[in-house]
């Protein structure tokens, strides 16, 4: 059932290998934005899509993804292992 | 009586995010935050959408955070006690249960609650307004017997109510004070895309009527309208707007106006005590002037910045450009910046109701200042950025009117 849209990331020295976002969660609330306009912006339907995966270091990438208030955005690491949400 | 360094009351978006800011920094202050509700921080904002509300992910994905987090951070949750008054001379905080906190640093972030309907019958079973999560289970467990429902108010939570409603399979009927949704917001063509996306979907609506009276024994069986109309109803659900719970503590000598007033640093009145998020009617940098606002975003990022300013020797001001989203029916609408409807406005329409597209780019002098956007969301950011570098689009209007012309070739 899932309309999930991923995102690879290859930022140098980066942890975080892969961002996805669940458009089924998504609802435009538009706090990952907020914390990292780089790398969200929103689309024509309310859904966040990330328009730079590489442009934000991890600290950043996880607080936005924490931000977001339906757990929309989740991150993974290089081995595959979901990091966010826990 | 117990003393804290600092206390927070109110437990939501914007109480959490200053208790989180406020232990990246002082990793050893005592912390306590005050919540008359039972819970830990969950997402308001899900509890009207439709993924959450109909079932489709599990319930427990509404908590944001666990009991644990707070134990993890040492930060002592003090659930299901009321605030009841505020001596800011002792800085001594009096709660529900009697006891009494010493604070150093106190935080106000106790959001707003949803005004309730005022005429004979507002007591009776089935009438639902929506604010907590308690409200949200009501709901969802009423929608699985309920058949025919009446929708009260032309704002964002009506709007994704109807959505819900519809969805559930419920009779949806939409009744409105206004002339159309958002009014006056929104412009009538905007509205009547809304109106256009409610009708399509079957829904009717009424518009520029009041409620005179819920009727039925215990539980509503329908409403009547001043007009005299009676609507048969099982379900009444009213998004008539909000009121601040500041009554208890206006008595403390705090500056209130609709909501608690700070100025830019968030700081109120009395000293050691900022406000934050929903309830917080703060100087608006950007703006120029004393706004409110109702929205996640804005509620977390006010909270980060009290927690600093709470903590450090520096003070921050808050500076963000506010927007809000939502949807449903197959519209998306998006506010940005300062929409407040206003004579010095000049406003630009940008698409039309005919393309199904349609913006209105809102200026004050050289500047854009605010923005509207039906199905247009992707141009919000952009236009964030431009209110943010106040940018001079004096000689752009023609630019600005064009639905094809790209608004980044502005941001230079
Ligand atoms: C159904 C619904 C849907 C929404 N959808 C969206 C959306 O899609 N996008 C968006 O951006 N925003 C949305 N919002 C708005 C958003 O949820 C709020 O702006 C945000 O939650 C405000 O956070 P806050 O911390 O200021 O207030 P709140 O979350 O209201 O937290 C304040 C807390 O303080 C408690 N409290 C009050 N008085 C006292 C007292 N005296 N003592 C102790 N505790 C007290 C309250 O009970 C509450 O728990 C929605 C709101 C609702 C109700
Ligand atoms: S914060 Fe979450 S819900 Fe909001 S736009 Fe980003 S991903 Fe979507």
């Amino acid at each position: 059932m899932s309309n999930i849209k991923e995102y690879v990331r290859q930022r140098e020295g980066s942890n975080i290998s892969k961002i996805v976002i669940d458009r089924d969660l998504c609802i435009g609330a538009a706090s990952c934005l907020a914390v990292s306009g780089e790398t969200y912006n929103l689309d024509n339907e309310n859904k966040a899509v990330v328009i730079d995966a590489d442009s934000v270091d991890d600290d950043t990438l996880i607080m936005s993804a924490e931000s977001c208030p339906t757990k929309a955005i989740l991150l993974f690491d290089k081995t595959g292992k979901q990091i966010f949400p826990k | 009586m117990e003393k804290y360094k600092y206390v927070i009351i109110g437990g939501g978006a914007a109480g959490v995010s200053a208790a989180e800011t406020i232990r990246q920094t002082d990793k050893g202050g005592s912390l306590a935050v005050v919540s008359d509700e039972p819970h830990a921080l969950y997402s308001r904002v899900m509890l009207s959408k439709p993924n959450f509300f109909l079932g489709k992910i599990p319930f427990d994905q509404v908590y944001l955070k666990g009991d644990d987090w707070y134990k993890e951070n040492q930060i002592q949750f003090l659930g299901s006690k009321t605030a009841v008054s505020l001596d800011g001379t002792n800085k001594i905080l009096s709660l529900s249960d009697g006891s009494q906190l010493e604070y150093e640093k106190l935080l106000v972030a106790i959001g707003v609650r949803v005004r309730t309907l005022n005429i004979p019958g507002a007591d009776k079973q089935g009438i639902h307004y929506l604010r907590t999560l308690e409200d949200g289970k009501k709901i969802m467990e009423h929608i699985k017997t309920g058949k025919k429902a009446v929708t009260i108010g032309g704002g964002f939570i009506s709007f994704e109510m109807i959505d819900l409603l519809k969805l559930a399979g419920l009779e949806t009927t939409s009744i409105l004070r206004e002339a159309y949704f958002w009014e006056p917001i929104l412009d009538e063509p905007s509205g009547l895309m809304i109106e256009n996306a409610l009708t399509k979907n079957g829904i009717k609506i009424i518009k520029q009527v009041e409620i005179a009276e819920v009727t039925g024994a215990e539980t509503v069986d329908g409403v009547t309208l001043k007009d005299g109309t009676h609507l048969p109803c099982d379900l009444l659900m009213c998004g008539i707007g909000v009121v601040s719970p500041i009554d208890w503590i206006k008595q403390s000598g705090v500056a209130t106006n609709k909501g608690i007033l700070a100025n830019e640093y968030l700081e109120t009145n009395l000293p050691d005590v900022w406000t934050a998020g929903d309830i917080a009617e703060y100087k608006d940098l950007l703006l120029e002037e004393n706004v409110q606002m109702g929205n996640w975003v804005n509620a977390k990022e006010q909270g980060r910045i009290a927690g600093l300013n709470m903590v450090g020797n520096d003070r921050h001001p808050f500076k963000f450009i506010s927007f809000y989203t939502t949807q449903g029916l197959g519209i998306t609408i998006a506010f940005v910046g300062d929409v407040a409807p206003g004579q010095d406005r000049i406003i630009i329409p940008r698409g039309s109701p005919a393309i199904n597209s349609y913006a209105r780019i809102i200026i004050v002098g050289q500047e854009l200042v605010g923005a509207t956007l039906i199905n247009r969301t992707a141009e919000m950011s952009t236009i964030s950025k431009l209110i943010e570098n106040n940018t001079d689009i004096s000689t752009h209007h023609a630019d600005l009117a064009d639905p094809n012309f790209d608004l980044k070739k502005l941001l230079g």
